[in-house]
């Protein structure tokens, strides 16, 4: 069958996790193992089939042993693939890096990683591919990119062969002189690490290690554990701040000197990113070293200031970072710094480039750093002046991002400016102010989505830096105030920044004053323009403005009552629920505003005005309740009901009890989301062995023995009788499984008392039919676990996992998603008793058997009903354990008597229709005779008996 | 210095959104993981990596006007790396996910943080950071082509190439080279034996007669106001674009620039990596600092051995005392009309012989133009199709004088209103002039052909050139209100 393979890679990698619901990673791995060792397969097909082992191969290797496995067969696939087909020898070294790495096989040093190592090296060092075509990327490049990912991912593993890399660098003149060059630093690199971490190591150890020699005193064994140490990882320059670590040597490393000195002189034959990572790994390396002098860097140096390479450029700065003054003079310090002012508006760079040089002016590395410029705090270098900082003063053409990113800049060169004076500080605050001016302006010619987010965020930014500076601060308020009338669409920005600035700027007033200012220009405006699109816009900015206690509040009220009094405008009228709401929201920030008390009366006339004339009966209810409350109840009382609607997070009961009632785009979401818990709060285990269906029947067989036997007598006639039961549709089509709803461990008393738990299922695989949803109606810590009965109606009946949701409510009324440990269903789950008709006694059943067992004795070698199967498992069990085995295990399958030791007939059936037979016969050792009417079922079945049989060996023998 | 995942997507606009190609690096994520220990947030499905990318770009639910999410005022878009908020289980942060956008083009990666991630670090402190952007940025030229046109054919055979262009230029997530744009033209041979190393990035060896070619492009931007309150810009800058083809592992090339005996230095140099050595004093100009007279002023040498295809040797700035084309532009509001009145002088130490030269008068926000009555002393005048830009075609040369004029007055009566522009309101109006002319440069700065040095055995051809172009040149109306364009010459 031709499968398309180009369509279900790009499936599997579009979605991984939708995709294996419909296979299992293991199903799926097996294919593309099949399909890479099909001779048939083209190449290109084969290399399509490793993206999914190089992308996801911890998906696909769940376990050590299964990636072990896969590797060993990648290989075998490798071994025998001819030396020509390049390019998928390539894919596949690669694959294999990816397994060995990702399922731990190579920090462990299994056997297949060890394998895999010999054989890179073996290629690496193989040069006979001298005249193979320079287009393509030789085998050996890309053994050495394995390597130097083997290495980067476990570090030190290879350190005893650093003389052998080296000579291999040294000798090859062909391009690939590159690979083995990353190669050698890193682990050149990680050398000098490990000996770092040695008490006592020094110049012997270090001259040692790069002479190969590593019988000298030297045990740094590279133990499994080293692997994972994220030290080693991490990169070593932090900046000044930072420390290395250090090996003492004296100033005689000439071995070491000798090797940098020509990686460097080489590095200008390496591509910008491998030139850049180079130059960071020896710049590590030197600084891990304090008896070679950075000066061993000079010679590069001016080749690097003045190239137009990001990387280049990036890694310098670096260097610079790791060095400062004993490699950088005050001069290049201030040469850089330069450049990067240059670079940061440079008309031939990209602008994903330029911000990046903009942002590394934040983070200068200086040779004197005044402060601990420590962590991810912008700092302004010392000498970055006024005057050289204005070049990136923002302009109304730059896009949004440069924008920004200059305004922030600017905002603290002129911050820092304008304390110490009104001069050229002054100056530039202006001019951002100007510029800020300008960017409003453009927002009010219709400027689009961009233009408003863009200036937003510019003028949260200027209020950030210069809220203090009244002056500014306070025109930025009246210009925002007076486009507010002409541009209400824009409530919700301007709602936001006034939520921002109060946030972040706690000891300024701004924002108190820009909502006073809204309000203001809200209610003196006239009413005759006044849409009922603007006005429920309004009726937001109010709400916003109704919660700052120290804002007065009268002239709000006034512009409620003249909106809903007929003679101005028709709201009343319409009834529009949505408007209603918005004018109940504003009352309702009144009812627990400070100054309530001065707004009692005409508060109160608003409220029964609402509950009288409002058009809508649902707003008139609310205002009922509202002028209720508000008349009846002492301010104290009014606070303490209506508080923990703005109290977020508050845990108390009676949260439910009037809040969500009140009104409907309250911060009421916190009620009528669902939230989602951070740890799992119950689970569902396994019930213990109760009355299962089985015994049940055991039962029933008593009570039928002794009645007279209405089966068929012949084996085939039990057959038919059987089987005309399965033309019932549904009939034994499903396993049920019994499990304990309860609660995890956690200590979090608010989950202790959970109701209408619903309890959702999802599959993970196509092997049964979706479940149902579950309801359980409640689940109390100091309570008896609820039981929980899930019927599986299986397609297949093979083992398989579910993944469990469930949403609850909390006594305090809040919702909440949670999800569930997963679920997995065993194979021995799937077992049913066999379904016989009830009037068939014993005898009937064990006829039946007979039936069954002979039928699948005589298809199975032949070509009608391929699906049967029969097969044999031996163990080594004594009698008596093999005994305990059929009772503890088998006892409800059970069909032949049990007193009769000599054979055991035992039959499992497998809802929808399959059957598993077991003959058991007592020898030495143990026969399991097995047949089945499905032979996929066989792996599972022998699993099983593996595990049953072991385990009942160790219960009896130990 | 490693990439954890590659997406590339295209959209028009945040509509028509779809992922076109994606990678992940198995064996950096597994290195992430360890690194970040605890703090460690796998990367999401690409699904959820599209939606959270649009969400950042402020191209998600582009029908809404406000999203909390999007468009929160203090949420700052930190490009070039931005931060994903992941939701659900494993919720936190990605960062750095870096983006480059070229029209409907957006390729974007994960770079690996190896240090300590918490509290976060500079973008600077992480070298992956611009090994990523030089991935992207090579991608994307792969892609686009250096033009940067995407065609959609074109684009998807790019595409279909891109897993064995990976493999060679970043086949585990650690970024070795950028993809070649496509094989050399002239024929090469594979590495003889020999005891020079070939550089990597020489895919072949040339065979055949040496030539060089040295092009010198200068870009003149320009902003006029026609204003005594506000002072003229002007700039520009230079790229020296070469290809070679000479004979050798590793040979030697030197180019040479000159300025004439007055002209001003050169400044903010910058060089492609194949530049051997560079002399201190080349780099010393700069245009963000205080000229100094006494600079240095040439010849400026760049000795290095060229690449098998074409590129770009170096590029420079310089600031000349007069812009090659002062303008000014007029407009009056006059009852239901326009008077416009224009004049264009060119500088008489230009040369008076363009490739072409145009002048475009663009009208925002405003209904189509009805009767044009404008008269020019020179060249041709045309009123686009769509009835909002004058084009005024000044052909080959300015007339002797080098003075050109247009007088008139334009009606706008049109039925269909034109383009908007926010920026362009009321008489805020400009003319924007493309013009190009071949075999000078405004600073000066000549290669001449005697000055480039090839070491070799056989005599090289050598073809220099050079030339003059404008870029965002712009007049805007001095009796209207025009947009700064650079505070630098208000402080």
């Amino acid at each position: 069958m031709a499968v398309n393979w180009a369509e279900r890679i790009s499936a599997f990698c579009r979605g991984p996790s939708r995709f294996l619901s419909g296979t299992t990673a293991e199903a799926f791995l097996a294919e593309l193992l099949r399909e890479l060792r099909d001779d048939r397969a083209t190449y290109t097909v084969k290399i399509l089939l490793l993206a999914p082992l190089c992308e996801y191969p911890t998906l696909l290797c769940p376990s050590d042993s299964v990636g072990e496995e896969t590797a060993l067969e990648l290989m075998s696939v490798f071994d025998q693939c001819p030396p020509k087909s390049v390019q998928f020898r390539c894919h596949l070294l690669l694959g294999l890096t990816s397994v060995l790495v990702c399922t731990s096989c190579v920090s462990d040093r299994s056997r297949a990683s060890q394998d895999f190592l010999d054989l890179l090296l073996q290629i690496a060092q193989d040069t006979s591919d001298l005249h193979a075509d320079g287009a393509l990327r030789s085998l050996r490049a890309t053994a050495c990119d394995c390597l130097r990912e083997l290495e980067a991912c476990s570090p030190g593993l290879l350190s005893q062969r650093l003389e052998l890399l080296s000579g291999l660098r040294q000798r090859e003149t062909s391009r690939l002189h590159q690979a083995y060059a990353g190669l050698h630093t890193l682990v050149l690199r990680n050398a000098v690490y490990q000996l770092t971490q040695e008490a006592g190591a020094g110049a012997e150890h270090l001259k040692a290690l790069l002479g190969g020699n590593a019988s000298i005193a030297w045990e740094l064994d590279s133990g499994p554990t080293q692997g994972e140490d994220p030290a080693l990882l991490s990169s070593l320059i932090l900046g000044p701040m930072g420390t290395v670590p250090t090996l003492q040597t004296g100033p005689d490393c000439k071995e070491l000197r000798s090797v940098l000195s020509s990686l460097l002189e080489e590095s200008y034959l390496l591509t910008v990113p491998c030139q850049a990572a180079l130059l960071h790994r020896l710049t590590e390396v030197v600084a891990m070293v304090p008896g070679v002098p950075p000066a061993v860097f000079r010679a590069q140096l001016l080749r690097l200031l003045g190239t137009s390479e990001v990387g280049l450029f990036h890694a310098t700065l670096l260097m610079k970072g790791a060095f400062t003054d004993s490699l950088f003079s005050a001069e290049d310090e201030a040469f850089m710094l330069q450049r990067l002012v240059v670079l940061s508006q440079h008309p031939l760079l990209r602008t994903p480039e330029k911000l990046f040089y903009t942002d590394c002016i934040l983070h200068f590395p200086e040779n004197r750093p005044i402060g601990c410029g420590d962590g991810g705090d912008e700092t302004l270098p010392v000498l970055l002046t006024p005057r050289l900082a204005s070049a990136l003063v923002p302009t109304v053409f730059n896009d949004s991002a440069t924008m920004l990113a200059r305004l922030n800049l600017l905002s603290l060169v002129y911050l820092e400016e304008g304390e110490e004076g009104e001069g050229e500080g002054g100056r530039g605050l202006a001019y951002l102010h100007e510029h800020l001016t300008s960017l409003l302006r453009i927002m009010e010619n219709r400027g689009g989505r961009e233009v408003v987010v863009t200036f937003f965020r510019a003028a949260f930014l200027f209020l950030f830096h210069f809220g203090h500076v009244e002056r500014y601060s306070h025109s930025v308020m009246e210009k925002l105030s007076a486009v507010y009338l002409r541009h209400t669409h824009l409530a919700p920005n301007f709602i936001n920044l006034a939520d921002r600035t109060q946030d972040q700027l706690a000891e300024s007033s701004w924002a108190v004053g820009f909502l006073e200012a809204l309000q203001r220009v809200i209610t003196e405006a006239p009413l005759a323009q006044l849409t009922a699109q603007a006005l429920s816009r309004h009726l937001k900015v109010l709400a916003r403005v109704a919660e700052e206690g120290e804002v007065p509040q009268h002239s709000s009220l006034r512009f409620l009552s003249s909106v809903i009094t007929p003679s101005s405008s028709s709201l009343c009228a319409s009834g529009d629920w949505r408007l209603g709401n918005g004018v109940l929201a504003v009352c309702r920030r009144l009812l627990v505003h400070p100054s309530l008390d001065s707004l009692l009366a005409p508060l109160a006339d608003v409220l029964q005005h609402l509950a009288r004339r409002y058009g809508d009966t649902d707003v008139r209810d609310h205002a009922r309740l509202y002028y209720t409350l508000l008349t009846t109840l002492s301010r104290e009382k009014l606070a303490a009901v209506l508080a923990q609607g703005s109290t977020e997070g508050g845990r108390q009961v009676k949260k439910r009890s009037l809040s969500s009632i009140m009104v409907e785009s309250e911060r009421l979401t916190s009620m009528l989301t669902i939230h989602r818990t951070e740890k799992t709060i119950f689970r569902l285990i396994e019930a213990h062995p109760e009355p299962r269906e089985g015994t049940q029947t055991d039962k029933e067989r008593d009570l039928i023995r002794n009645e007279t036997e209405s089966c068929p007598g012949e084996a085939n006639a039990a057959l038919e009788a059987y089987r005309a039961q399965f033309e019932v549709p549904g009939f034994a089509s499903d396993i049920a499984l019994n499990y304990q709803l309860t609660h995890t461990e956690s200590e979090d008393s608010r989950f202790d008392r959970l109701f209408s738990i619903r309890l959702h299922f999802d599959l993970t695989d196509d092997h049964y039919e979706p479940l149902g949803d579950v309801s359980v109606p409640c689940l109390l810590r100091e309570r008896r676990s609820p039981n929980v009965r899930l019927r599986l109606k299986p397609r297949r009946p093979y083992p398989t996992t579910l993944h469990a949701s469930a949403i609850f409510t909390t006594q305090d009324g809040l919702s909440w998603l949670t999800t569930l440990p997963h679920i997995h269903v065993a194979f021995r789950e799937a077992f049913a008793p066999l379904p016989a008709p009830p009037a068939f006694g014993r005898d009937g059943k064990l006829r039946l058997f007979d039936g069954l067992w002979d039928e699948i004795g005589a298809k199975s070698g032949g070509e009608d009903l391929a699906d049967c199967a029969t097969s044999l498992f031996c163990c080594p069990l004594k009698e008596a354990a093999l005994i305990a085995l059929v009772e503890e295990h088998f006892l409800p399958y059970l069909l032949s008597d049990p007193s009769d030791k000599e054979e055991f007939k035992v039959l499992f059936f497998l809802p929808p229709r399959s059957h598993v037979l077991l003959k058991i016969r007592s020898e030495d050792p143990v026969h399991f005779d097995i047949a089945t009417d499905n032979w996929r079922l066989l792996r599972y079945i022998s699993s099983y008996l593996l595990t049953i049989s072991s385990t009942q060996d160790h219960a009896v023998t130990g | 210095m490693s990439v954890r995942a590659l997406w590339i997507i295209s959209h028009e606009k945040g509509e028509n959104v779809s992922i076109r190609f994606t990678r992940r690096f198995a064996t950096v994520e597994h290195r992430a993981k360890i690194l970040a220990g605890s703090s460690y947030r796998s990367v999401p499905e690409d699904n959820t990596v599209l939606q959270l990318l649009l969400t950042e770009l402020g191209l998600s639910d582009s029908d809404k006007s406000y999203v909390a999410l999007r468009d929160d005022c203090l949420h700052r878009q930190r490009l070039p790396a931005l931060e994903l908020r992941v939701d659900g289980p494993g919720k936190g942060f990605l960062w750095p996910v870096l983006v480059i956008s070229h029209g409907p083009l957006t390729l974007a990666c994960l770079p690996l943080v190896d240090v300590p991630a918490e509290p976060r670090p500079p973008l600077a402190s992480l070298l992956s950071v611009s090994q990523g952007f030089t991935l992207l940025a090579g991608l994307q030229t792969f892609l686009l082509g250096s033009g940067g046109k995407p065609d959609s054919e074109g684009l998807a055979s790019r595409l279909a190439m891109l897993p064995s262009v990976l493999l060679q230029v970043c086949p585990l997530g650690t970024p070795l080279d950028v993809p070649l744009l496509g094989a050399p033209a002239t024929p090469t041979v594979p590495t003889p034996a020999g005891n020079q190393k070939q550089p990597a990035w020489k895919t072949g060896l040339h065979r055949g007669r040496a030539v060089v070619n040295v092009a010198l492009i200068e870009t003149v931007r320009s902003m006029q106001y026609g204003n005594r309150s506000r002072q003229d810009l002007w700039d520009v800058y230079g790229t020296v674009t070469c290809k070679c083809e000479v004979e050798g592992v590793l040979p030697n090339v030197t180019v040479t620039l000159t300025l004439p005996p007055n002209g001003s230095p050169l400044q903010d140099i910058l060089v492609h990596p194949c530049v051997t050595s560079l002399d201190s004093s080349i780099l010393t100009a700069s245009s963000v600092d205080n000229c100094d007279g006494s600079a240095f002023s040439g010849p400026y040498k760049f000795p290095f051995s060229p690449p098998l295809e074409p590129f770009r040797l170096c590029s420079y700035t310089s600031q000349v005392p007069v812009p090659p084309i002062l303008g000014s532009y007029q407009l009056r509001e006059e009852e239901n009309q326009l008077r416009v009145s224009v004049t264009l002088k060119l500088h008489e130490s230009v040369k008076n012989s363009f490739e072409y030269c145009e002048a475009h008068l663009p009208f925002f926000n405003r209904v189509q133009m009805g009767v044009v009555d404008v008269k020019v002393s020179a060249g041709q005048l045309d009123v686009s199709k769509e009835k909002n830009l004058l084009v005024w075609g000044l052909g080959q040369k300015f007339p002797k004088c080098r003075e050109v004029t247009m007088e008139g007055k334009i009606s706008f009566s049109g039925p269909t209103p034109g383009p908007t522009d926010p920026l362009c309101t009321e008489l805020t109006s400009y003319i924007k002039l493309y013009f190009k002319v071949p075999d000078m440069t405004l600073s000066g700065c000549c290669v001449d052909q005697h000055s480039v040095q090839v070491y070799s055995s056989a005599k090289p051809r050598i073809v220099t050139s050079r030339e003059l172009q404008s870029k965002e040149y712009f007049i805007w109306n001095s009796t209207g209100t025009a947009p700064v364009a650079s505070g630098q010459m208000m402080l």
